[in-house]
C-alpha cells in the first residue's frame, strides 16, 4: 500500500462536491483508515468554484493537499479541474467530467471559457493518466442527472487505486440516500466504475 | 448496530466529522448546558450541531440576535454555575467585545468558553483579524487546536480548565479547523446536569470603578496561575532533537503543516519542535528550553506575529542569543500550508526542496489566463436580484433631479445581497460590517447630495440594523433603508432568527416584522413590497427615495433555495421560462446585462434559459423589452 492518498475533488457550487468527500471520508473511516480533509467554498452558496480534499494515510496531518501531491483529481467540471493543475504530478490520475458549466461572466463577455481540447491536453500533460467521461450523460442513463457526482465517485473507484473497498463506499451511499434514491445512485456508481475501467483498458 | 452520531455515548468509537462538529462534540462531552451563538462562517455548524441534539441531552441552545447577546447569555449561565459557551466568527467577537473585556475581571463559575472562529485569507469575511490580540487585551487564555481530533479534546478540557482557574477561556479555531474533516475518537459524555443558582454578590457582579479596581488584581493573579499551568498542559509539547541547529515553534494548525514538512524533507530528527496549543499565555519554560538549545528558531503561525512577538520578548528578557525568524520567512497574509512551511524550513536548514515548486508555479501562471472567472453569484430565482434592480432603476430616476452627473450611493451589508457587488449589478458601494450599511448611510446623508439607498437583510437588521435606524430618525438623516427580507439567514445556511417564527431548538416563537419595528422607531415612511412585482416595487422605492427624511422599504420574498426545497417537498412542479427565439433580439442582451442570472446563458450567439437552473421566478420576462421570455408550458 502506498503511504498516502490525496484525492482532490473540484467543481462548481451545487454539483455535490462536498457530498462526494463526505461519502469518501466515511467509507475510509469504516475501513479503519486515518482520514483528513477540508473544503474550499469561498463565500459561495452557489455557482462559485468549490474544491474538497480527502487525504488518507498514516502520516497525513494537514487538512489540505500540498501542491504537486495529488494522487487523484476528480474534476466535476473541466475548467475547475484545470484551475487546480498545480496539485498534479506525473504520478497523478485525473478523472474529468467533460460536461462544462459556463459561468455567467462568459455570457456577460467578462471572461472566456477555454477550448475543451486545450483543457484536456493541459491536464493530460501535467498528470500521468487522464480519464475523460461525460458524467452528466451517464447520470441521465442511471436515471437522474443529479447523480453525476456519484458517477464520478464510481469512476474514481474504477481506477482501483484507493485503499477502500467498493463494498464499503456502496454501503455508505446506501446509508446516505433515502431508500427510493439509493438504487439510482448505486446504478450511477456502477456505470461510472465501468466507464473508468473501459477507459483505462 | 445503532448508527453512530455526534451525540452517541460511545467512548472509543471513531466518527468522521467536520471540525465544527468536533468542537460541538467536545462541549457535549464536557456536559455543556447552555450554548448561544450568532451564525457566521466558519463557526455556524457548532451551534447547529448542538441545537440539533440539545433536547435529547437536556441542554439549552439558542441563536441569539447578535454575538454580544450570545456572549452575555453564556456569561449569565456561568455566573449561575452552569457550563456554558458562546460561538461566533472572528468579527463577531468585535460585537461581543464590550462584555468580554469585563468578563476577564469577573472570571467564571461554571466553565465558560468563547469560541472564536478566525478566518485566515478571509474566505468568507471582510477581514482576517487575529483574535489572539483580543484575548491578550482581555487577559483571556487561548486554546488553539492543531487538528480536528485535538479540537474535540481541547474543547472538552476547556470547561475543566475554566472551572479549575475560575476564569473564562477562548477557544480559537480557524477555517481549516472548523471546516476541516477528520476521524475522531469519541470520549465519554458527562451526564451531570447542574441547577442554576444566582448568588447576589455585588463586589463580583456589579462593575463600578470600585469593583474594577478590586477585581483587576484578582484577574492578574488568576492569569499568573494559568501562565504557570500551561507549561504542563498536554497541548504544549517540546521535542528536542539531538544537536539541532534549528527549532520550530508551531502554533495551532501550523503544527500539522510542520509535521508534514519535516517528514517531507526527511529531517524530523534534525529539527527541534515546540508545539504550541496555548498561544496566550505561552508556556514560557518550554520556550526557554527550546531557545537555549538551538541557534535559530522559526515561528510557524498563521496571520499576525503574535507568538513571534512573545517569543522574542522571552528571548530578550532571558538574554538568550538566538536568531528568531517568523514573518520574515512566512506570510502575514492568508493561510499557511505544508508547502510554505516546507520551503521556509528547507531554506533555513539548507535542505533540498522535495519538489520543483517553481515549475508548479509556472504551470499555474501559464494556465491562469485560460480560466473563466467564476465568482459566486446570487442564485437563480433570488429575490435580492429583483430588489437590487428596483433600487437601481428608482434611484437613478431620482438622481437625475439632483443633477446631471449625480450617481445614487448604495451602502451595503453582510449577507447574500452583497454578491450583487459583482457585474452586472454592481449595486453595492460599501460593505464594512454587520449593520454598517445603515450606519454609513447616516453619515453620508450629512455630507453628500445624492440619493442614498442602504440595504441589509432581515437577520442583519435584527442583529445591528435597529440602532442606526433610530439614529436616522433622531438625527434627521435623509436616507432610504431597504430591508431585503428573504426570511432566512441564507448565506450561513438558513438559521432561524426573530423574523422566522421558530427557534434554534425548533420551537415556535413570536415572529417579529421589520416594518413594525421601523414604525415603532418613528420612521414615517414604511412600505412592504414583493420584489417580484417589479413595477410596484420600483414605484415604491422611488417614493421612498423622494420622501424627505428616513424611509424604510421592506422588500419581502422567501429565499429561493428554501422555496425550491419546499416546492419539492410539496411535489409542486417548478415551471421554468424559455426564450421565444422568434421574438428575441440576439443583440439586445438586456436580460443578461441587467440581471446576471446564472440560468440566462448564451449558446451559439442566442440567449437561452438553462431549464435545470431556472426557478420560474419570471424576473427576466418582466425586463425583456421584446416580451420574448415566456413560461414553459407544463
Amino acid at each position: 500500500m502506498t503511504k498516502e492518498f490525496n484525492v482532490l475533488i473540484t467543481g462548481v457550487g451545487g454539483q455535490g462536491v462536498i457530498l462526494m468527500s463526505e461519502l469518501l471520508g466515511k467509507s475510509a473511516v469504516k475501513e479503519g483508515l486515518k482520514v483528513r480533509g477540508s473544503e474550499i467554498l469561498g463565500m459561495a452558496v452557489r455557482g462559485g468554484s468549490v474544491t474538497s480534499a480527502i487525504r488518507i494515510g498514516k502520516d497525513v496531518y494537514g487538512p489540505l493537499i500540498p501542491t504537486g501531491k495529488c494522487t487523484a483529481l476528480v474534476g466535476m467540471e473541466p475548467s475547475e479541474a484545470l484551475r487546480n493543475i498545480s496539485f498534479l504530478s506525473k504520478s497523478s490520475l485525473v478523472i474529468v467530467n467533460t460536461a462544462a458549466t459556463i459561468p455567467f461572466t462568459v455570457s456577460l463577455g467578462e471572461s472566456t471559457y477555454p477550448d475543451m481540447e486545450q483543457v484536456l491536453e493541459k491536464l493530460g500533460k501535467a498528470a500521468g493518466r487522464i480519464v475523460e467521461l461525460d458524467a452528466t450523460k451517464i447520470a441521465q442513463e442511471a436515471g437522474s442527472r443529479l447523480t453525476a457526482n456519484i458517477v464520478m465517485l464510481g469512476a474514481l473507484f474504477g481506477a482501483e487505486q484507493l485503499p477502500i473497498k467498493t463494498a464499503a463506499i456502496k454501503e455508505t451511499i446506501e446509508e446516505r440516500f433515502p431508500s427510493k434514491a439509493a438504487p439510482t445512485n448505486i446504478k450511477a456508481f456502477d456505470l461510472g466504475y465501468q466507464a473508468c475501467r473501459q477507459a483505462l483498458k | 448496530m445503532k448508527e453512530l452520531t455526534i451525540s452517541s455515548d460511545a467512548p472509543g468509537e471513531r466518527l468522521f466529522v467536520l471540525g465544527n462538529e468536533a468542537i460541538a462534540r467536545g462541549a457535549i462531552e464536557a456536559g455543556v448546558q447552555v450554548a448561544a451563538a450568532y451564525p457566521g462562517t466558519p463557526s455556524s455548524e457548532i451551534l447547529e450541531t448542538l441545537a440539533g441534539v440539545a433536547k435529547g441531552l437536556d441542554m439549552y441552545a439558542e441563536w441569539s440576535t447578535n454575538e454580544k447577546v450570545a456572549f452575555e447569555v453564556a456569561l449569565a449561565a456561568s455566573i449561575c454555575g452552569i457550563r456554558s459557551m458562546a460561538s461566533m466568527k472572528h468579527v463577531g467577537v468585535n460585537v461581543a467585545h464590550d462584555p468580554l473585556m469585563t468578563a476577564g475581571y469577573m472570571g467564571a463559575k461554571g466553565g465558560l468558553v468563547l469560541v472564536s472562529a478566525d478566518d485566515p485569507w478571509a474566505w468568507s469575511s471582510q477581514n482576517e483579524q487575529d483574535n489572539r490580540y483580543i484575548a491578550l487585551q482581555g487577559y483571556i487564555p487561548v486554546l488553539e487546536p492543531s487538528s480536528v481530533q485535538e479540537a474535540k479534546d481541547m474543547m472538552a478540557d476547556a470547561f475543566e480548565l475554566s472551572e479549575e482557574f475560575k476564569h473564562l477561556f477562548m477557544f480559537r479555531s480557524v477555517t481549516r479547523i472548523g471546516h476541516a474533516r477528520g476521524d475522531i475518537v469519541l470520549g465519554k459524555i458527562a451526564r451531570e446536569r447542574r441547577k442554576g443558582q444566582f448568588v447576589k454578590d455585588r463586589t463580583w457582579l456589579v462593575y463600578t470603578p470600585r469593583e474594577a479596581r478590586i477585581n483587576k488584581p484578582l484577574m492578574l493573579e488568576r492569569f499568573d496561575k494559568i501562565k504557570k499551568r500551561v507549561n504542563t498542559l498536554p497541548y504544549n509539547q517540546l521535542k528536542l532533537a539531538d544537536g539541532a541547529r534549528l527549532g520550530v515553534v508551531a502554533c495551532g494548525l501550523s503544527y500539522s503543516y510542520t509535521l508534514e514538512a519535516l517528514k517531507w524533507l526527511g529531517i524530523e530528527d534534525r529539527v527541534s519542535l515546540l508545539k504550541i496549543g496555548t498561544p496566550h499565555p505561552l508556556p514560557e519554560e518550554l520556550v526557554i528550553k527550546l531557545l537555549s538549545s538551538v541557534k535559530e528558531v522559526l515561528i510557524a503561525e498563521e496571520l499576525d506575529p503574535f507568538v513571534e512577538l512573545h517569543v522574542k520578548a522571552i528571548a530578550g528578557e532571558n538574554n538568550i542569543p538566538v536568531k528568531i525568524h517568523g514573518k520574515d520567512r512566512l506570510p502575514r497574509i492568508g493561510e499557511l500550508s505544508t508547502r510554505k512551511v516546507t520551503e521556509a524550513i528547507a531554506d533555513l536548514t539548507k535542505s533540498k526542496p522535495p519538489l520543483d515548486f517553481g515549475r508548479l508555479d509556472k504551470l499555474e501562471k501559464e494556465t491562469a489566463p485560460l480560466l473563466p472567472w467564476r465568482p459566486p453569484a446570487l442564485c437563480p430565482g433570488c429575490s435580492h436580484r429583483a430588489s437590487h434592480y428596483a433600487i437601481r432603476v428608482a434611484s437613478k430616476r431620482v438622481a437625475r433631479d439632483y443633477g446631471q452627473d449625480i450617481e445614487p450611493i448604495y451602502p451595503g451589508d453582510i449577507g447574500c445581497y452583497n454578491l450583487a457587488y459583482n457585474p452586472p449589478q454592481e449595486a453595492v458601494d460599501t460593505t464594512i460590517c454587520m449593520g454598517g450599511s445603515f450606519g454609513i448611510a447616516n453619515g453620508l446623508a450629512h455630507v453628500i447630495e445624492a440619493p442614498i439607498v442602504a440595504h441589509l437583510g432581515d437577520s442583519t437588521f435584527f442583529h445591528a440594523g435597529i440602532p442606526p435606524l433610530i439614529n436616522a430618525v433622531y438625527n434627521k438623516a435623509n436616507v432610504t433603508m431597504v430591508i431585503m427580507d428573504n426570511s432566512a439567514t441564507a448565506m450561513t445556511g438558513f438559521q432561524p432568527h426573530p423574523g422566522t417564527g421558530y427557534t434554534a431548538m425548533g420551537e415556535k416563537a413570536v415572529q417579529l416584522k421589520p416594518e413594525d419595528i421601523a414604525k415603532a422607531c418613528g420612521v414615517e415612511f414604511v412600505e412592504v413590497v414583493d420584489p417580484f412585482d417589479l413595477k410596484k416595487a420600483t414605484e415604491t422605492m422611488e417614493k421612498a427615495i423622494r420622501f424627505p427624511g428616513p424611509a424604510v422599504v421592506v422588500s419581502r420574498r422567501l429565499c429561493a433555495m428554501i422555496e425550491q426545497r419546499e416546492k419539492r417537498k410539496r411535489k409542486e412542479a417548478i415551471i421554468p421560462y424559455r426564450v421565444d427565439q422568434d421574438k428575441c433580439n440576439e443583440k439586445c442582451n438586456a436580460c443578461i446585462e441587467l440581471l446576471g442570472c446564472p440560468a440566462l446563458i448564451k449558446e451559439d450567439g442566442r440567449t437561452v434559459i438553462d431549464s435545470a437552473l431556472c426557478t420560474g421566478c419570471g424576473l427576466c420576462a418582466q425586463v425583456c423589452p421584446y416580451k420574448a421570455i415566456v413560461e414553459e408550458k407544463p
